[in-house]
This record gives structure tokens, C-alpha cells and sequence, in this order.
């Protein structure tokens, strides 16, 4: 019982900070009408029971299937069985990810349907999929990771120089367009598989930053599509919030409503993880009758944690964060403003489940010696600023998101070189976790509830972008914290051999 | 070289994750020295966990080396401190070594005078089990140790590398995965076990693993 009563309060923690932030502004500055803070509450209940069900499934099914995935790809040793699986794989996984779906729907609309939704889907899947493999072999070959960030950066670099203006935030929204809740913690896990084995202290170091290494794929689809779209008319204007009007008035219709969309996207998601399981299952896994039974129960507690904290933050936070974005910019003091963005960024993303695998699976890997309260505190500051910062590109009229992004992505890079590579690992996969489902419902609704109000920002533009700004700031916290690390350690270990 | 004539136990606490940090600061406070931190799994047994799927659950192994005559005073203040002899808070047991090299000490060599001499009134009803196997064989261990009367175990993930074992992928060099299956049981029933494991497991057959039993001079917690 005391596993559960743990795991438990784990979630409870998780969610009541944003909880109290929420309740501390709805009671000073920011009013909250009832119907929308009790959907707030029972939202926050669903996200706690959610996460607390989903993160038991990935521990007990997602986990150790990604692990064993990984062992039995290695031990084909033929390269090209092992280039055809992680493209499949990669591909699979993507192609029916329901946020792609949704960024794709919106590419086709703001083209006028001269890339079809269907390309951008295929395109974006071959992307990660190509990605994927040359993440895979990357280690093979022992080429260094900051070599191959450098190489994936500067192929996007150039792609975004050539590329129409309107598509760059669209492309580096991406890492949240293709990794969901269950691909982060699937591709991370069949990493620490693939590499667990290798000798020495490259193992650590190549468990992550294929998370990081196929979101760099997206992009790169991305921009590509968007070059071939160069001469189509983009007269319409992008509207990827049209659609989260709320139907239904009443508090348990608009939970509710939801649940059948929700079910269908997470079951959709869940599909090929199960197929690609069941036939490693038959073919080589051969689990005895016992394990196989566990991590199908494993799916099944994944599936409906998945459905209760989508469900809970879809319905009950993004109203609020609508709400609570709106109202604060409308306040004189704008340094409050960009002072509660970066506090609602900074406990908003600690609800997020992907930053509690990531953290468990750094711990496991590094046998505790990097904590995972030290990478959770990495991701809450490096949020906050990614929120703290947009907010500020609302207000200041001049700032274009590439001014935040090129210097950004840039100084990672740079910074890669002086980092120990596990921390870039770590940190570019950072960039995929930290943009999922908090990201999406409650910041996002922050800040486009933020743009609305304020006077000469065209909400729609100005909201979007936000979710390329969590993409790349918990990569930069997270080398910064590298870098703190590295001096720290070396410092302990001289004092450790003088005594 | 130095020989220092003290005799040395090596001091193992299994205790839940995030624990382990704070029983090690606490022995260094005492005096001790040396120390590590491993992390395991432990298997759990009940029947709604088994139920929903939940079969282990993370722990930590902290190792101290710590001079026989100082054992007596630290290992009563962490058990006490830690309440390890109460149900479901951790298992406190002590081996005896042999003798030991500080490798961060140029190798200085310490030996114990005699394994055991502080036998008496001191609780040494108790056997370590280690099981060395490949990764993924650790449950069929811990089943079968269950089947011949232990209570469950600790699985510590490790790697191997057996004098043939390294074998190369294009250019990456691969150390095969291992479990470590480490269980505490009272001394009548090391054998049964250790029979059990043997059978169920093929341990015999080459590379099929390994199996060595240590005694245990002092236990705590142990239900």
C-alpha cells in the first residue's frame, strides 16, 4: 500500500501548485467566475488521478517494453533491419499523433488547401522517422552528439532563411506537434535499451537525446513542406484557435464532451505502440505468460490516465488560462504580468507527465548520482522563462519570435560543446518533453488569452510561437545546469582526493 | 604499503528511493568513511498491487565499509534513527571482510584479523544470497527463491563483463546487461534456495550465471 500512498502524493504534489497559484490570483487580482474555477477544481482532480494512473503504466508497460524494443533491435546486428525498424517506428508513432493532425489540419486551411493536410502528416513522419534512424545509428558510429546538433541546427538554419516568414514559428512549434505524451517516454525508453549495454561511460551519455534528435526532424519536414508553398497565396489568416470554443455551459457536459475525442486520440497514439509490442511478442520477446499479462495491464492503466488528465486539462484549465492571461495584461503593471507568466509557466509544466519520466529514467540512469528533483527545477525555470518571455513579445511591438530563437538555439549549440554530453542529452531532449500537454492547454491558453487583450498584437500570430519558446528554453536551462554541474563535481572531486 | 590490523565489516542498508542519501549522510556524521549508494527493486507482495501490475518498487543498497569496533555503536544508531526494525522501513544487515584496498589512498591495504571474532551474543542466524544472471532472468530468481521459503529480494541492475563477453556492434562496444538478485534468508533455509534457483535457472550450464552465499553477522529488519 505504501508504494501507492507514494506514487499518490507524488501526483498530489504535482498538481497543487498550479492549484494554489491559480486560487491566489482568483482571490486578489485576477476574479474567476464560479462555473469556470469549480471546472479549474475538478480539472485538477482528474489531473492528479490521471497522472497517478498513467505514470504506473509507463512504468509498468511503456518502460520496460521501449527497453526490451531496444535489446532486441541491437541484437539484430544488420544495419539495415536496424534502419528499417526505427524508421517504421518513427514513422508509425508520428503519423498518428493527434496534435500533428491538428497543426496539419491548419497548414492545408492557411494554404488554402495547397498542402494538403495529408502531405504535411506523411512529410512530417518521414522527417521524424528519417531522424530517428540516424539518431539510432549516430552511437554506432561514435559521432559525438554536439557534432550531430550542430549538423541538425545548421540544416535548419539554412532551411529557415529560405523559408516564408509565416511558416518559422509554425515549423519550430513542431517538438509539440509530434511528441505526445506517450512518444516521449516510448522513444527515450528504447534508447536507454539500445545503449544501456554499451560499455563504459558512453552509456549513460547515449541513453538520451534521440527524444531531442527526432523533434529536430519535424522541424526540419516542416520547413521543407513550407519551402514548396513559396508562391501559394497565405492571404488567410492562421486560426489554430478556432476550435476550442466551449459548447457546453454546464460543468459536467464540458468534461463530458470531451471524453469520446479524447478516448479516440489517445487510443489512436496508443495503437501502434501496442501492435509494434505484440509483434515483437510472437516473434522474439516470447514473455512468459506473466509478464505479458503485467504490461498489458501496463497499456490499460496508460489508456485511462491518459484519457483523465486529458480530459481534466483540456476542460478545466484552458478556460482558466484564457481567463487568467486576459485579465492580468490588462493591468497597468506589466512587470506583474511578465512576473506571473514565468510563475504560471514555472508550476504548470511541474503537472506535466512526460517531466516525470524524464526525470525517473535520468535517475535510474545515472544510478541517482544527477537528482530528479535538480532536472524537475531545470524545466519549471526554464518554462517560466519561455512564458515570462513571450509575454514580453506581446508588449514589445518590435520583437519577432525569430529575435528570441536564432540567439537561442544558437547559444545551445555553442554551449553543447562545453557541457558534459549526458547534459545534452538530457537537455535537448528537454525540448520535446517540456512541450506536451500542459503546454498546450494551460500556457497556451495563457498567452493567447495574453495577446488577445492587448492593443496592436494580433492575438493569433502573437500566441503562436509560445510553444516554440517552451521548446527551446528548458534546453538552455538544462546545459546552464550542466554547466553549474560540471564546475561543482570537479571542484567535490578535488576535494575529495586531498583528504 | 601499510597494513592496518583492524578487523572491517562491510555494512548494507536496503531502504525505499530517497532514502538512501540521508543514511549515509547520517553514518558519515557517525564516523564512517567509505560508502556508495546502488539503486535496486524491490519485489512487493500484494495482492492488489499484483492486481493492478505494480510488482516492484525502487530502492537503494548503501554500502559502508566500518572498523568491527566501532559496528556495535553506529549500527543500533541508524537502525534506531531509521526505524529499519520496523515493518516495510528497510532490511540492516552486516558482512565481514576479508580485507580491503582504499584504491583513492594509494592502495593501502587493510586487514582484517580474524573473519568472525565478534561472534557471541550477536545474531548470525542470517545468509546473503547473491544471484549473478542476464537481465530479465531476475524474476524467475526471486520466484524461485519464493517457491523454497525466501521472502522476496532485491534486483540491482548491472552490467557484465565476462572474459568473452565483449562483443562490438559496427563501432560500439557491448557489455551484456545483468541482474543481480541479492536475497537475506535464515540459515536453514540457504540450501533449499539456493537448490531452487539452481534447478530453475540451469545455473550450472555455462554462462547460465552465478550464485555465492555470505554470512551475515548482524540483521535487522528482516520480518
Amino acid at each position: 500500500m505504501n508504494v501507492l500512498l507514494k506514487k499518490f502524493r507524488d501526483a498530489l504534489f504535482s498538481v497543487i501548485p498550479i492549484t494554489i497559484i491559480v486560487l491566489i490570483l482568483n482571490f486578489t487580482i485576477v476574479p474567476i467566475d464560479n462555473t469556470s474555477l469549480i471546472k479549474f477544481l475538478i480539472g485538477a482532480v482528474l489531473i492528479i488521478f490521471g497522472l497517478l494512473i498513467f505514470l504506473i503504466g509507463v512504468d509498468i508497460a511503456i518502460i520496460p517494453m521501449g527497453d526490451m524494443l531496444g535489446s532486441t533491435i541491437l541484437e539484430t546486428k544488420s544495419i539495415w533491419k536496424i534502419v528499417l525498424i526505427c524508421f517504421l517506428f518513427g514513422f508509425s508513432i508520428s503519423v498518428v499523433e493527434p496534435v500533428l493532425h491538428i497543426v496539419a489540419g491548419q497548414i492545408d486551411y492557411v494554404t488554402a488547401g495547397a498542402i494538403a493536410k495529408s502531405l504535411v502528416i506523411v512529410s512530417v513522419s518521414i522527417g521524424v522517422g528519417a531522424l530517428m534512424t540516424l539518431g539510432v545509428l549516430r552511437p554506432l558510429f561514435n559521432i559525438p552528439l554536439p557534432i550531430f546538433f550542430t549538423i541538425a541546427y545548421s540544416v535548419i538554419f539554412v532551411l529557415a532563411l529560405i523559408a516564408p516568414p509565416e511558416f518559422i514559428s509554425i515549423s519550430f512549434d513542431a517538438p509539440g506537434a509530434t511528441t505526445g505524451v506517450l512518444t516521449v517516454p516510448f522513444i527515450s525508453s528504447l534508447a536507454i535499451g539500445l545503449f544501456s549495454k554499451r560499455a563504459g561511460k558512453a552509456s549513460e551519455e547515449d541513453s538520451f537525446g534521440l527524444v531531442g534528435i527526432t523533434t529536430s526532424g519535424a522541424i526540419m519536414a516542416l520547413l521543407v513542406m513550407s519551402i514548396f508553398a513559396r508562391n501559394v497565396d497565405l492571404s488567410h489568416t492562421i486560426n489554430q484557435y478556432t476550435n476550442t470554443s466551449i459548447p457546453s455551459n454546464s460543468i459536467a457536459g464540458s468534461f463530458l464532451h470531451l471524453v469520446p475525442s479524447v478516448m479516440l486520440e489517445t487510443l489512436s497514439a496508443l495503437l501502434p505502440i501496442v501492435i509494434i509490442f505484440l509483434i515483437f511478442q510472437v516473434t522474439s520477446f516470447k514473455l512468459s505468460k506473466n509478464s505479458f499479462l503485467n504490461i498489458i495491464k501496463g497499456f490499460v492503466h496508460t489508456f485511462i490516465g491518459a484519457v483523465l488528465f486529458l480530459t481534466g486539462a483540456n476542460g478545466g484549465f484552458m478556460e482558466v488560462g484564457v481567463i487568467i492571461g486576459g485579465t492580468l495584461t490588462s493591468l497597468e503593471n506589466k512587470i506583474v504580468v511578465i512576473l506571473f507568466g514565468f510563475l504560471l509557466g514555472a508550476v504548470a509544466i511541474l503537472a506535466e507527465p512526460s517531466v516525470y519520466v524524464i526525470s525517473k529514467q535520468i535517475e535510474d540512469v545515472t544510478s541517482g548520482y544527477i537528482k530528479g528533483s535538480l532536472i524537475i527545477s531545470a524545466f519549471s525555470i526554464g518554462v517560466g522563462l519561455a512564458v515570462a518571455l513571450s509575454v514580453i513579445r506581446t508588449i514589445v511591438p518590435g520583437l519577432k519570435l525569430w529575435h528570441y530563437l536564432l540567439p537561442g538555439y544558437g547559444l545551445a549549440v555553442v554551449l553543447s560543446y562545453f557541457v558534459p554530453n549526458l547534459f545534452v542529452g538530457i537537455a535537448f531532449d528537454s525540448g520535446g518533453v517540456a512541450t506536451g500537454l500542459m503546454a498546450a492547454t494551460f500556457i497556451l491558453s495563457f498567452a493567447q488569452g495574453a495577446a488577445g487583450v492587448i492593443e496592436g498584437s494580433n492575438a493569433l500570430i502573437d500566441g503562436f510561437g509560445t510553444i516554440s519558446m517552451i521548446a527551446l528554453m528548458p534546453v538552455l536551462t538544462l546545459l546552464i545546469f550542466g554547466l553549474i554541474f560540471k564546475v561543482k563535481s570537479s571542484k567535490g572531486g578535488t576535494q575529495k582526493n586531498e583528504q | 604499503m601499510n597494513n592496518n590490523t583492524k578487523s572491517y565489516e562491510l555494512i548494507y542498508v536496503i531502504l525505499n528511493f530517497g532514502m538512501g542519501s540521508k543514511v549515509y549522510r547520517f553514518a558519515r556524521n557517525l564516523g564512517i568513511k567509505r560508502g556508495m549508494i546502488i539503486l535496486g527493486k524491490g519485489t512487493v507482495k500484494s495482492p492488489f498491487l499484483e492486481f493492478l501490475g505494480i510488482t516492484d518498487v525502487r530502492k537503494e543498497i548503501v554500502l559502508m565499509v566500518c572498523e568491527s569496533s566501532k559496528i556495535n555503536d553506529i549500527v543500533p544508531q541508524i537502525v534506531d534513527n531509521f526505524n529499519i526494525d520496523k515493518p516495510n522501513k528497510g532490511i540492516l544487515f552486516t558482512i565481514p571482510i576479508k580485507d580491503f584496498y582504499d584504491l583513492q589512498n594509494n592502495g593501502k591495504k587493510y586487514v582484517s584479523e580474524k573473519v568472525n571474532k565478534n561472534g557471541g551474543a550477536k545474531n548470525t542466524m542470517y545468509d546473503a544470497i547473491f544471484v549473478v544472471v542476464d537481465k530479465g532472468k531476475a524474476e524467475f530468481v526471486v520466484e524461485a527463491a519464493n517457491e523454497a521459503g525466501a521472502k522476496g529480494g532485491t534486483i540491482i541492475h548491472a552490467r557484465g563483463a565476462g572474459e568473452y563477453e565483449i562483443e562490438k556492434i559496427f563501432s560500439m562496444e557491448i557489455e551484456p546487461e545483468k541482474d543481480i538478485v541479492l536475497i537475506i534468508l535464515k540459515k536453514e533455509l540457504t540450501d533449499a534456495v539456493v537448490n531452487s534457483i539452481k534447478e530453475k535457472l540451469d545455473i550450472e550450464k555455462e554462462g547460465g550465471g552465478i550464485i555465492f552465499v555470505q554470512e551475515v553477522d548482524q540483521a535487522y529488519g528482516i520480518l
